[in-house]
């Protein structure tokens, strides 16, 4: 499980996270909504230290994350090799499917099990293959991203973060940049995770989406976690006023 | 003008065969030293960067006439007895591999931030994120100026005639000065570093092809 404890974060003078505390429980999906510029997609790339932070702190399964608290030196990141153990822990999943271009489809998803995980080569590939299979792309396995659709592209991405075996996954608005028409097969793949019971968070627009999916659901505001409750309580009992006028925007 | 005698031609494309090998020695030294260089220009510490830029500007700022002349005769100064070959080779290697090393250095900053981001995410260790993600993209970026800089240093080459290596244009002046058949053998010592670069640049072009036909297509749309 996830424990986040006052998570705090400035960009400068500005301060984007005030004290952010939110639990995910072993198998639990919660989606993170609010309006641009409430702190939700920071909140989310902190989660795995795309971000730093400034203050407080989040524990995987008990162990504290990023940054440890030395009593002759105060808060200090942990080392870049921790950093890199503690990522493969976690997945996430950009807006912009940010695969690499120049390798393929199957390629971009061995990489990390190969590289960072030392899995042995045909392992890798047997694994690739498996998850290839499973977001239904197992046909553009010597494919190029260039030459997949967005939705292809992010279901590879989906794939590859899949391919570390981690945690928990992160969805970072995965279908904002798609067409419509493309939105649904993500949809598809992450609704089929569920049967994993694996830990997700996704910062999403797609309401209609986190109410399917999501077992609870954060209302952010301003840097903090204003509301948090079941998606009936959220979507249809608010009780924060600006998330009420939120939720009218949003229809 | 006198007339030229046989054999000119096969004296010049001698001379022709040593300034490519030169020319191919140094962009292979230069790439591997600018490799090394390139690295500084991204060290955390800002003394190791400032190394780094002083190096560029000063090798960059200097005519390689003036550079090469400068370690021809330091080295023997400095106890090294090389001969023309090596301190050459060395004068180009150190020029090319500036050269080189600002290439790359645009190259690394051309690699689009989620990039970057995503070979964090996928905890990958410094030396496979730079064989399998930074050297691939910064390849790809940068191979126009990459072949602009070789195409240079073949004709930079030239320079190193000035102290007594025996390439190209040192094989050109020394047939001319028996001869004095000025421009027929400067037009065919032109001719054959048009050669040298022509082909060197559709090589380039080549390969360019090649390395977008694979994954960049949809981005040169």
């Amino acid at each position: 499980m996830i424990q986040i404890r006052g998570l705090r974060k400035w960009f400068g003078s500005l301060p984007v996270l005030r004290g952010v505390d939110l639990d995910i429980a072993d198998g639990e999906v919660v989606a993170l909504i609010g309006r641009s510029g409430c702190g939700k997609t920071t909140l989310l790339r902190c989660i795995n230290f795309l971000e730093e932070y400034d203050g407080g702190d989040i524990r995987l399964d008990g162990e504290a994350l990023w940054y440890r608290d030395d009593a002759a030196r105060g808060r200090r990141r942990v080392s870049e090799a921790e950093a890199r153990r503690m990522r493969q822990t976690m997945g996430i999943v950009f807006q912009q499917y940010n695969l690499f271009p120049h390798m393929t489809v199957l390629e971009n998803v061995v990489l990390g099990p190969r590289f960072s995980q030392h899995v042995p080569a045909a392992e890798a590939e047997a694994l690739g293959r498996r998850l290839l299979t499973r977001v239904g792309l197992d046909a553009k396995i010597s494919a190029y991203p260039a030459q997949l659709s967005g939705g292809q592209q992010q279901r590879v991405a989906i794939a590859r973060a899949l391919a570390m075996r981690p945690k928990i996954l992160l969805f970072d608005e995965v279908t904002s940049a798609l067409d419509p028409e493309l939105v649904g097969e993500v949809e598809d793949v992450i609704r089929a995770l569920l049967s994993d019971r694996i830990m997700m968070v996704l910062v999403t627009h797609a309401l209609g989406f986190a109410r399917e999916i999501a077992h609870r659901i954060a209302y952010l505001a301003e840097g903090t976690i204003v509301e948090l409750g079941t998606p009936a309580e959220i979507l249809d009992r608010p009780k924060d006023p600006t998330l009420k006028e939120f939720l009218r925007r949003m229809r | 003008m006198g007339g030229v005698p046989p054999g000119s031609f096969a004296l010049l494309l001698h001379g022709a065969a040593v300034s490519l090998l030169l020319a191919a020695v140094a962009i292979a030294g230069g790439t591997v030293f600018a490799i090394a260089l390139a690295t500084l220009a991204f060290s955390r510490l800002a003394v190791v960067r400032a190394v780094y830029g002083l190096y560029v500007y000063v090798v960059r700022g200097t005519p390689l006439l003036v550079l090469a002349l400068l370690v021809f005769y330091a080295l023997p100064a400095l106890d090294l007895r090389t001969g023309p070959y090596i301190a050459g080779t060395l004068v180009l290697v150190l020029y090319v591999g500036a050269l080189f090393a600002e290439v790359f250095r645009g190259g690394v900053l051309a690699i689009p931030r989620p990039q970057w981001e995503s070979a964090r995410s996928l905890g990958l260790p410094p030396f496979a994120k730079f064989r399998k993600v930074i050297a691939p993209l910064v390849t790809r970026y940068t191979l126009p100026p990459y072949v602009n800089v070789c195409v240079m240093t073949v004709k930079a080459s030239s320079v190193l005639s000035i102290i007594s290596v025996w390439e190209l244009t040192l094989a050109a002046r020394e047939i001319i000065e028996r001869t004095f058949a000025v421009f027929t053998i400067l037009g065919m010592a032109a001719a054959l570093y048009f050669v040298m670069c022509f082909g060197l640049d559709r090589l380039g072009r080549r390969l360019e092809r090649h390395l977008l036909r694979r994954g960049f297509v949809g981005e040169r749309a």
